[in-house]
């Protein structure tokens, strides 16, 4: 049997589904942590569960609440749960009362029963049902209590009598307008065409829209308000007969928010926070495990090598595998540390409920440059992968904005680019390197502020739109699911490590170690790889300062995988796989040698904002839709790459043989800012029309 | 009188929603704010915008472009 999973934003589907299929879906307390529905098996029967996401009507509003109502459409489950957050039941019921019209057994799971308690509220669950005409079962999807007697409900065959929702009136003419009609669920069908939902239009006639002008006439105001006042006012009466509500003191969310909100220093909090995350992750904690990790890792090559040699493999084989596999799959595994501590440090925040309020504190600002608050919540995400990144932009409602955020999610580095960056700050910056990874992050926030004007100016030419959200309440969150949220994206690095990598590594090693004639062990000038980066590497002449195949092949590889970038250069080197170092890939007489800081830093700007992997691409085409405007996306971000790190090359380089002085880049600096002034003020002026403005005529 | 207008702590009751764009209305209506429903001004946000509601026992935020289009009542 199929058995949907229904429920507003935040209302612990997830977490009922993972207990119920032994799955690990993810969790977040941030409304629409749900993306794309999820199915698995209930432990113990054979029904399929299925998890939608979460909504707060059957009038979608948002793209993840369309994907549920076609669900329930289009592939009719034979049950649907509701599960209701019990803590919010008027809110929460409004849902319930729109599935009670469809033609589906419906069973109400009222879930979080343990805070209940706490918050002095006492629900009648025998009277709900009564009032309700539904199965109503009291659970905690949290502690995983009254969970049983849920499962049991799917299988009884019998339901109970519904009530009915609307008034008198209304629900005579619904009755008229069913009697015409022979598909499953009429009744709710009846609803919506009263309501003139356009999703209906092939059953609209013109009889029915007789009848709505009619109503509409008697209630003064259109039925669209009329019913949705209706079914408020029939769970005002439904809660007046079944809660008990003791009045309590201020909640604790309130006084958390009085700090986390606070006018003066929600702000000096808030990069407090975020600085933590990146000085755990990527700084000095971060970089310790690491060169731990490094160390385990050399000594396992080196163990691999002499057992190798002492059973007599031939030189091929033991090169294949020591310079190719272990150099290639060892230096991305060698940052499994770090990525644990990111990806801790987001799941905290999602599951503690920061995340909601990091958009609400921050959605002015983002407003003033084409985004919404809600963009932040992929940012943030996109930092530890931008391909759950992506997939989180569906939160946000309005169209353009949901583009651009797509668009722009892939230039913050993610946790694949921290080994390009950890490598080329580490050797090339030594004490700086710390100041130098951030400064990529703050690179990216910068460019990221840029083109989102631009885009909003120019490209998307989109007016401002609603910012519209529930706030959750900050919750403890389970030791439990944050565990398996990190462990289970680390395996997931670690197995892309495993097969792409481990497959990439090999190519690069073969394309390497022979040359187009299939002679084995030639010079690494003439080796394929060498021949096809040489025919492109002009690309990044004005990046490098050089014509440089090895780093050109290695960038291209960056589409694969980010990290391959680094794998690939080690492989290259044919080096240990001791990148965190980074003294044997720079080394004298290695290619890589020629790299200066300047060259290094262009470099990773290069690889940090031109297009993502593959992964993030197939995401991104996904969100947009179309295949053109994924081009126009992949395209911009590669050509600011390319802009961007050229810049950084030649200025950079500059500054390095003394040809820059600081009184150069001053004047250069107040040109641009003069030139940035000119155009920022010419487009203010169209917007706003002239109208303090003496200079010319035309407005006059 | 408008729900932009309110302060903190301010409660008033929903008069009516004057919004062109009928998936907003629509939204906010499925959220709760009918005609007569009680709000209170909860919090807002550091700059100002958008303010957290509360109705219904849940909190709401909405943007201020929004706020000004629904019309209140202050309930003293």
């Amino acid at each position: 049997m199929k058995v949907a999973l229904v429920g507003n934003q935040n209302s612990g589907k997830t977490t009922l589904f993972n207990y119920l299929t032994g799955m690990n879906a993810k969790i977040g307390n941030w409304p629409g942590v749900t993306i794309e529905k999820k199915s698995g098996i209930i432990k113990g029967t054979k029904h399929e569960l299925i998890d939608l996401p979460g909504i707060y009507s059957l009038s979608p509003y948002s793209t993840e609440e369309d994907i549920a109502r076609e669900f329930i459409f289009d592939e009719n489950p034979e049950v649907i749960i509701n599960i209701v957050d019990a803590t919010s039941l008027e809110r929460s019921l409004y849902l319930t009362t729109q599935l009670m019209e469809l033609d589906t057994k419906l069973i109400v799971a009222l879930n979080m029963a343990d805070i209940l308690e706490k918050k002095g509220i006492i629900i009648d669950e025998k009277k709900l049902e009564k009032e309700l005409g539904v199965k109503v079962h009291k659970i905690s999807a949290l502690k995983e209590t009254g969970i049983d007697e849920l499962i049991k409900e799917i299988d009884k065959k019998k339901d109970i009598q519904r009530v009915n929702v609307l008034d008198n009136k209304i629900e005579n003419e619904v009755k008229t307008i069913q009697c015409d009609l022979i598909d499953k669920h009429s009744k709710f069908i009846a609803i919506k065409l009263l309501e003139d939902d356009e999703r209906f239009d092939k059953y609209q006639t013109k009889e029915i829209k007789d009848i709505a002008k009619k109503l509409e006439e008697n209630y003064d105001t259109d039925l669209e308000e009329v019913i949705a006042t209706q079914r408020y006012s029939f769970i005002e009466k439904v809660k007046e007969n079944t809660v008990e509500k003791k009045p309590v003191k201020e909640s604790f969310s309130d006084k958390l928010d009085k700090i986390f909100l606070n006018k003066w220093i929600a702000f000096p909090i808030f990069i407090l926070i975020m600085f933590l995350v990146y000085y755990l992750s990527v700084g000095v904690v971060g970089s310790s495990t690491v060169d731990m990790v490094g160390s385990l890792i050399d000594s396992f090559s080196e163990f691999v090598q002499t057992e190798l040699e002492s059973i007599g493999t031939s030189e091929i084989l033991t090169s294949l595998v020591v310079d190719g596999i272990v150099a290639g799959v060892g230096a991305v595994l060698g940052f499994v540390p770090q990525l644990i501590i990111l990806f801790l440090c987001i799941s905290l925040l999602e599951t503690t409920g920061y995340m909601s309020r990091i958009a609400l504190l921050l959605d002015k600002i983002f407003r003033k440059i084409g985004l919404s608050g809600k963009s932040l919540i992929p940012f943030i995400v996109g930092s530890g992968c931008s391909v759950p990144g992506i997939m989180g932009t569906r939160i946000i409602e309005n169209q353009d904005e949901r583009e651009m955020t797509t668009l722009l999610t892939p230039f913050i580095p993610c946790s694949a680019k921290l080994p390009i960056i950890a490598l080329f700050s580490g050797y090339f910056f030594g004490e700086n390197s710390g100041i130098v990874s951030a400064s990529l992050y703050f690179f990216a926030i910068i460019v990221i502020i840029l083109s989102a004007l631009v885009l909003s100016k120019f490209v998307f030419k989109h007016t401002s739109n609603s910012f519209i959200s529930e706030l959750p309440e900050y919750k403890v969150p389970s030791v439990k699911y944050v565990a398996k949220d990190v462990f289970d994206k680390v395996i997931a690095f670690i197995k892309r490590a495993g097969s792409i990598i481990l497959i990439c590594s090999i190519v690069i090693w073969f394309l390497l170690s022979f040359s187009f004639k299939f002679e084995y062990g030639v010079d690494i000038k003439d080796s394929m790889l060498a021949s096809i980066g040489k025919t492109i590497s002009w690309v990044f002449y004005p990046i490098l300062g050089e014509n440089n195949w090895g780093a050109t092949v290695s960038a291209i590889q960056g589409l694969v995988a980010k990290e391959q970038v680094v794998s690939s250069m080690s492989v290259i080197s044919g080096l240990a796989e001791d990148v965190e170092e980074g003294s044997q890939i720079f080394g004298n007489g290695t290619l890589f040698g020629s790299f200066t800081a300047a060259s290094a830093y262009a470099f990773m700007v290069f690889n940090l904002f031109s297009a993502p992997c593959f992964g993030a691409i197939g995401a991104m085409k996904r969100e947009l839709g179309s295949l053109k405007k994924l081009l126009k996306a992949v395209s911009f971000q590669t050509f600011c790459a390319w802009i961007l790190a050229t810049i950084v090359y030649q200025v950079g380089s500059r500054i390095e043989n003394g040809t820059l002085n600081i009184a150069n880049i001053l004047v250069i600096l107040a040109i641009l800012l003069a030139v940035i002034t000119i155009i920022i003020n010419s487009i203010k002026r169209k917007n706003k029309g002239c109208s303090n403005c003496p200079y010319c005529d035309s407005c006059k | 009188m408008n729900l932009a207008q309110l302060k903190i702590g301010q409660k008033a009751k929903i008069v009516s929603l004057d919004f062109d764009n009928k998936e907003t209305r629509r939204h906010l209506l499925d959220m709760g704010l009918t005609r007569g429903t009680k709000v209170e001004i909860k919090k807002i946000a550091p700059m100002g915008d958008p303010v957290d509601l509360k109705l219904r026992d849940y909190e709401l935020c909405i943007g201020k472009s929004d706020l000004n289009k629904i019309q209140v009542e202050v309930i003293k």
